[in-house]
């Protein structure tokens, strides 16, 4: 099984690294290294609101602060590009970290909102302060070259996703966070302190946000409190992983693909009916969550478990002589 | 500086009436249905387009219109409520968290239906009380009370003391109480589970589309204006505890004093972040609120 996923990865890697050769125009480079970048934004929410079950209304917020401290150390600092990334990493990380620690002990709603207000405040801060340029945002250096992003990005969302999947799906981390989300006390009963793993699963899905963040801010080369603290990061993320399917990796990369495409489609030729745009996400959101509440990859894969139930249970009636009628 | 703290004081109080009503309802509807309603600054938005689009039409006074708003949402409320609940009380997954996933898509829908129908500009809500105001003087101090604050402060209060007489003197709100207490025990007792929620939800929908209303008469109206005041409410509600209602008038006022002080002594723009702040800390100290009373 872990055999055939890492070659499952490797496939589709070797055929990431090989689309700029037969899609060499900038405008499919970008739109392939914007959906690289939803892929890794919708996974690394899905650490916090689908493996540990705390949903997280202010994702948006590390995204802003990885594009604004990179902004911030190239423009004011002078510092070089490659070492402006892993700080926004790192300081979306400690962010999460102090804010995380009241907020996660309550329950879940306590820090949806909590992290919410936190983005808007984050928000309302960039607006006033003058090293951020207020509402004119940040102009970066522009750096015409979409291959050296898409790979960056490709480089940043797959360590992203092997990690994770390492930590989530092999590791023993995955299952403590998945015991925490089912039964807290249960998983306290056990030894564990749910305060410290549900912190480290947060910081653990706030860096990859702010590298993401931080490499945005330097490819789109203009940053403003509305385009990067905006709520559609947090709210488009969200509709990704859920639609796709919570509390895996692959569901919100299918959701992330799926929707990405969705948009481009509907920017392309209904730009006009901007704020439909906002209904046709709430009504995907609302009726996902009443009619698949796995989401799409979560319904799929427990039907094609069944039916390797069902194959199962054939084989053994057939050789048992029995009716099929207990299976 | 010191001059200006009676004022300061008072302005406060009055927008913290308004405060104590876009959040008592939800505060009600979290204690009964453990529902995290995350459209709630939606429905104040819509109200207030209802308030809005009747004052164009019929040129009335726009108070007369708050009964026709509350029964309007209040209906929508009563037949949204099952849906919800179909939601919150699936099998599978967390319904906590679906249910804040559901509300959620249906704030954005409300939003985006909102900025489709109304666009993008503020409006407000004309009415007699707007523009007149009486003001104290006593020596070198003086106050200017604006009319339609002190009304949106006695609306706060009657709208909080019915709210208390319905749940503590009649039938309704010990079957309300009794149903916040144990959802199974109370279906026993003969309570029906699903119509008493369905009325809580309706209350709270109506007292927050009305609630709407008043503040496009005291501030204004915009389709946008719905993230704010769930963050407000919000607010309120985690400070005074979770479901607890004794709480939130003076969450409310803290709220709206917050508000005032930092519109005359600091910049307006620090509000939220202050609020995040203070959010932050109370959180730290007392996780139940500020009367270690929420659920």
């Amino acid at each position: 099984m872990r055999r055939r996923n890492i070659l499952w990865f490797t496939i589709i890697f070797v055929a990431l690294l090989l689309l700029p050769i037969i899609f060499s125009d900038p405008f499919s480079l970008r739109i392939a290294t914007e959906a690289l970048m939803w892929i890794g934004l919708a996974i690394s929410w899905d650490v916090i609101g689908g493996y540990t079950g705390r949903v997280n209304f202010g994702h948006g917020a590390f995204f802003g602060i990885g594009a604004y401290v990179t902004g911030i150390l190239m423009m004011k600092g002078g510092w070089a590009f490659p070492i402006t990334v892993p700080i926004a990493g790192l300081t979306a990380g400690l962010i999460a970290l102090i804010v995380g620690f009241p907020t996660l002990r309550l329950t879940g709603a306590y820090f949806a909102i909590a992290m919410w207000s936190l983005a808007l405040a984050f928000q309302q801060l960039v607006l006033l302060m003058t090293i951020t340029g207020g509402p004119d945002g940040m102009r970066l250096p522009a750096f015409l070259n979409p291959e050296f992003f898409f790979y960056l990005m490709l480089g940043i969302v797959s360590i992203s996703f092997v990690s994770l999947w390492y930590l989530m799906e092999c590791a023993s981390f995955g299952l403590k966070v998945r015991s925490i989300r089912e039964d807290e006390s249960g998983a306290m009963a056990l030894g564990m302190n749910p305060t410290k793993i549900k912190i480290q699963a947060f910081v653990l899905s706030a860096i990859p946000a702010g590298l993401i963040g931080g490499i945005y801010a330097y490819w789109i080369s203009y940053i403003d409190p509305a385009s990067v603290f905006g709520d559609i990061i947090t709210d488009q993320a969200i509709v990704m992983t859920i639609f796709g399917g919570m509390g895996t990796l692959i569901g919100p990369t299918i959701g992330a693909v799926i929707l990405f495409a969705f948009k481009t489609l509907f920017w392309a030729y209904l730009s006009d009916y901007e704020v439909l745009y906002l209904i046709i996400l709430g009504a995907v959101i609302a009726l996902t969550v009443f009619f698949l509440p796995n989401g799409i990859w979560g319904t799929l894969s427990a039907y094609l478990d069944s039916r390797k139930i069902k194959k199962f249970g054939e084989v053994i009636s057939q050789s048992t002589g029995d009716d099929n009628e207990y299976v | 500086m010191l001059l200006l703290l009676p004022q300061a004081l008072l302005d406060g109080i009055m927008i913290g009436g308004v405060y104590i009503t876009i959040a008592i309802g939800f505060s009600l509807a979290f204690g009964v249905m453990h529902i995290i309603d995350l459209a709630v600054g939606e429905w104040i938005m819509l109200g207030a387009f209802l308030g809005f689009y009747l004052n164009q039409w019929t040129n009335l006074e726009p108070f007369l219109f708050l009964p026709v708003v509350f029964f309007v949402f209040g209906i929508i409320g009563y037949y949204l409520q099952p849906v919800l609940f179909r939601v919150l009380s699936g099998k599978k997954g967390n319904p906590l968290l679906m249910g804040l996933v559901f509300t959620f898509g249906l704030a954005l829908i409300f939003k985006g239906t909102g900025l489709t129908i109304f666009g993008f500009y503020s409006h407000s809500i004309p009415s007699i009380l707007s523009t007149s105001s009486f003001s104290i003087e006593m020596g070198n101090l003086y106050l200017t009370i604006p009319s339609i604050r002190l009304v949106g402060l006695a609306y706060a209060f009657i709208i909080t003391i019915m709210l208390q007489y319905l749940l503590k003197k009649s039938n309704f709100g010990l079957a309300v109480r009794a149903l916040a207490q144990n959802r199974e025990a109370s279906g026993l007792m003969g309570i029906n589970p699903k119509r008493t929620s369905s009325y809580v939800y309706a209350i709270y929908v109506g007292i927050s589309a009305m609630t709407g209303v008043l503040i496009g008469n005291i501030f204004s109206l915009s389709a946008q204006m719905g993230a704010k005041y769930t963050v407000f409410s919000f607010f309120v509600v985690v400070l005074a505890g979770m479901g607890y209602l004794s709480g939130v008038p003076w969450a409310a006022f803290l709220l709206g004093l917050i508000q005032s002080f930092f519109l005359i002594y600091f910049n307006p723009g620090y509000t939220l972040i202050a609020v995040f702040v203070i959010l932050y800390v109370v959180l730290l100290i007392s996780p139940k609120g500020l009367f270690g009373k929420g659920w």
